[in-house]
């Protein structure tokens, strides 16, 4: 495989994605097929160009199924089998090989034709009709869950699926057989922000959080470690960064002691390669979200690293492990060497007002070739490395 | 020992003065009116209010106006209600089933967007200005509502965010504010042996009454009222200790402040006092607003729906009055902060209890909730059809020098349709 050269970095395509806002986007195999979903629960498949382009390709499929916003996706290596998770309550398995089942029209620039009708004063623009994409179906609809799903990931071994719902409830599941290995719940109340699996599926790292502000006498925030098989517990992380905070202390204890570490939650989560280290990321809106790199071990924190203005919405190692990259709400990707900490790349530029525009996720290719974000403005920006 | 006394307990007590008082330090004045009396009477006599006080503005289009598909949609879907067409939010699942108790608006349209105008206009149904100090609806309540020489204030607040007080109808109806837990402040408690304490009292009403027989001024008959007041609550204060109720109610309110703070409003009502506020905070969700309210509303509707429950239970719903609302609604379009911010040209209020018909939608707005489509309400209609469930003249005037005010502003319609024939 070749090697994660963040050095150099050029911007291969913007793919058009208005509308909801793209919240989340993983590569397909290769660095030439992805797939990117948005709030409203669209999930189009697009093949990517060979050469930088300004004529964004349209999407090749609509997975169809989902019917609220898509928070995660994950991928195998292959790119043959896709999850998604969503706040539809629903978690799908997608065969992205499998035939279409029909075709229908998609209009995903509406928000660029209303600009021109305005502009050109020609109504006409936005009735214009849109493109015809492939349609497909789920091949499986894990429907167990019964609020939002906000945290998915598939161990390294691509045998095992993890996800975490807003009722506090986290499931591990058998991928092949689609059935459940252990299920278990945090504090009332609390959601399940994050997830992770270790490459072999046997450990599991789950975040929670709530937005209560000091209205319940619970903590708001938990970030543990789990044997992935059985649910029990094998490291309270927040426990070891706060040895002398109660265990049940409320949310004042929260907003004091633990506020700088969490900040407004876990929202993103990921395992090193080698399972050594975790990275987390500081989500919700906060001063600076900061991406910290944990002993997966002990929790101990080894450094934090990156730093995106107002929060970061997304984690993730490159394949050899040397990086981590991390999507944020000041519209970029931070490239982060993990052996320093030191910032090698930055991609994207601050968009907005006093508030900058989200990058909502991130993914890197399989071949490391390329990284491509979900950006809220509509679209999916894909750059090509080296 | 049982903790709680029953208001029939307290019926043969000699009432005191009525009137005002304030404290020793900072002339906080408090409002108190009659006698507490027994819970059956409460629930024959005249009528009572809460006001559930959504600090910062609740989102409509997660609450009671939701927009499902549209680009100002959001991430919520709708539920059914037990009322037949009348859906709302699924955050709302207890109050859903409760919405043949409500009344909702949703053709709020409302004059101030901003926190400080808006709490101003929505306690007191005018917008501030500054030479007249209006009196907020709490302190109307207790004034027209309140039982005189009570041992209970007739104005109180939990935890919540008015910012106008008693304004021209004086200190007597200045509310009792009640901390985020419902505690009683620390000036009304005192920590001195019983003995102790009446000798302090006996020497403190002698040097009052010096001083009163030499100075014939207000002041200082309201500063001795105000300590009968606080000596009157010693007796009633048990009323304010919830926990012998918690256990058996915390599983129907919902293990939260907000659910301690709806019962104890139950328990106030039930013990005679006119007017109880009580407030959750944090809904002015500028940035992740969905977020926000999924972590706000389960906990509030589920005290909001229990409190329905239990006030009827008790035979109390049909004198009591429950306004649920904030100061503002929230934008149609969402920011890129994942966020709603302040809006006022449509947004929603409910209304339940005493005088009020249930299981109705008023009012509309149009598809994408920009704007009121239907039956608009003004914050001098809201407040007057209020005012006219609990039976007091909305258009009853009091004066500011020769200036009339009345209670409701002047050109305010009650919205007939909402209230029982």
């Amino acid at each position: 495989m070749p090697a994660f050269q963040p050095n150099k970095v050029q911007l291969l395509c913007d793919l058009t994605f208005e509308g909801a806002w793209p919240t989340t986007v993983a590569f397909l195999g290769s660095s030439r097929r992805l797939a990117a979903g948005n709030r409203d629960g669209q999930l189009f498949i697009w093949e990517l160009p060979d050469k930088q382009t300004k004529e964004p390709p349209p999407p090749v499929r609509f997975l169809q199924g989902h019917t609220n916003g898509i928070t995660r996706l994950r991928a195998t290596r292959d790119g043959k089998t896709l999850v998604s998770s969503s706040l539809d309550r629903s978690v799908r398995l997608w065969d992205t090989t499998a035939p279409t089942t029909g075709s229908t029209e998609v209009v995903l620039d509406m928000k660029t034709r209303e600009q021109e009708a305005r502009r050109q004063r020609k109504p006409e623009i936005v009735t214009k009709p849109g493109v015809k994409v492939a349609t497909q179906t789920a091949a499986h609809v894990f429907q167990v869950h019964q609020n939002w799903v906000q945290a998915l990931d598939l161990s390294g071994d691509e045998k095992r699926l993890i996800t975490g719902d807003d009722n506090g409830m986290t499931i591990v599941w058998d991928l092949a057989s689609r059935k459940e290995i252990a299920r278990w719940t945090g504090y009332p109340g609390n959601w399940i922000t994050s997830a992770a699996l270790t490459s072999d599926g046997q450990t599991a790292f789950v975040a929670e959080f709530c937005s209560r502000r000091g209205d319940f006498d619970r903590p708001p925030a938990q970030a543990r470690i789990y044997d992935a098989s059985t649910g029990k517990e094998k490291l309270d992380i927040l426990k070891v960064q706060f040895p002398n905070v109660k265990k049940r202390d409320n949310s004042y204890g929260y907003a004091t002691t633990w506020g700088k570490f969490v900040a407004r939650g876990f929202v993103a989560a990921d395992f090193s390669p080698d399972d050594n280290i975790l990275a987390v990321g500081q989500g919700g809106e906060t001063g600076t979200g900061k991406v910290h790199l944990l002993d997966s071990r002990t929790g101990k924190l080894i450094r934090s690293v990156s730093g995106h203005q107002y929060g970061v919405t997304d984690v993730q190692f490159s394949a050899d492990g040397q990086f981590v990259l991390s999507a944020g709400r000041d519209t970029s990707i931070r490239i982060c060497r993990v052996s320093d900490g030191k910032e090698i790349a930055k991609l994207g530029k601050e968009r907005g007002g006093q508030f900058k525009d989200w990058f909502h996720a991130v993914d890197v290719s399989p071949d490391q070739q390329c990284v491509a974000a979900a950006d809220i403005a509509g679209q999916v920006r894909v750059w090509r490395l080296g | 020992m049982k903790k709680f006394c029953t208001p029939i307990e307290h019926v043969s007590r000699r009432a005191f003065l009525k009137g005002t008082f304030g404290t020793v330090t900072g002339g906080l004045l408090m409002n108190w009116g009659g006698l507490w009396h027994a819970a059956e009477n409460v629930k024959n006599e005249r009528k009572h209010c809460i006001l559930l006080w959504m600090n910062g503005g609740v989102s409509q289009f997660e609450t009671f106006d939701m927009k499902p598909g549209r680009p100002t949609g959001g991430l919520f879907r709708p539920i059914q209600t037990n009322v037949t067409g009348i859906q709302i939010c699924e955050l709302m699942p207890n109050i859903a089933r409760q919405m043949d108790k409500l009344a909702v608006i949703r053709s709020m349209h409302t004059s101030q967007i901003d926190h400080p105008g808006g709490i101003h206009l929505m306690h007191t149904g005018y917008a501030a200005t500054a030479n007249i100090r209006y009196p907020e609806i709490g302190a109307i309540m207790a004034k027209y509502l309140g039982k005189e020489e009570s041992d209970l204030p007739d104005f109180i607040k939990i935890s919540s965010q008015g910012n106008s007080g008693a304004g021209y109808l004086g200190p007597k109806y200045q509310p009792f504010n009640l901390d985020h837990s419902g505690n009683l402040p620390p000036f009304s408690l005192s920590r001195l042996d019983p003995q102790d304490e009446l000798r302090r009292h006996e020497l403190r009403q002698f040097v009052e009454g010096e001083f009163a027989k030499k100075h014939k001024v207000e002041t200082a008959r309201m500063h001795q009222e105000a300590y009968e007041g606080v000596r009157r609550l010693q007796r009633a204060k048990a009323v304010f200790d919830i926990e012998d109720e918690w256990e058996k109610y915390r599983d129907r309110y919902g293990d939260s402040k907000f659910g301690k703070r709806c019962l104890l409003a139950r328990r106030l009502i039930e013990s005679g006092v006119a007017f109880v506020e009580v407030g959750q905070s944090s809904y002015d969700t500028h940035a992740d607003n969905f977020t926000g309210h999924k972590g706000l509303l389960p906990p509030m509707e589920q005290a909001w729906a229990a409190l329905l429950v239990d006030l009827e239970e008790r035979g109390l719903l049909q004198s009591t009055l429950v306004v649920w609302m904030g100061e503002i609604g929230r934008t149609p379009r969402i920011n890129n902060r994942s966020g709603r911010d302040h809006y006022v040209r449509a947004w929603s209020t409910a209304l339940a209890g005493a005088g009020i018909k249930g299981g109705q939608v008023y009012g509309a707005t149009d598809k994408d909730g920009i704007d009121v489509k239907d039956n608009p309400v003004t914050e001098g209609d809201f407040f007057a059809t209020i005012y006219k469930a609990v039976g007091i003249n909305p258009k009853k005037e009091h004066y500011q020098g020769i200036r009339p005010i009345p209670i409701a502003p002047f050109g305010s319609k009650v919205v007939d349709e909402l209230l029982r024939s």
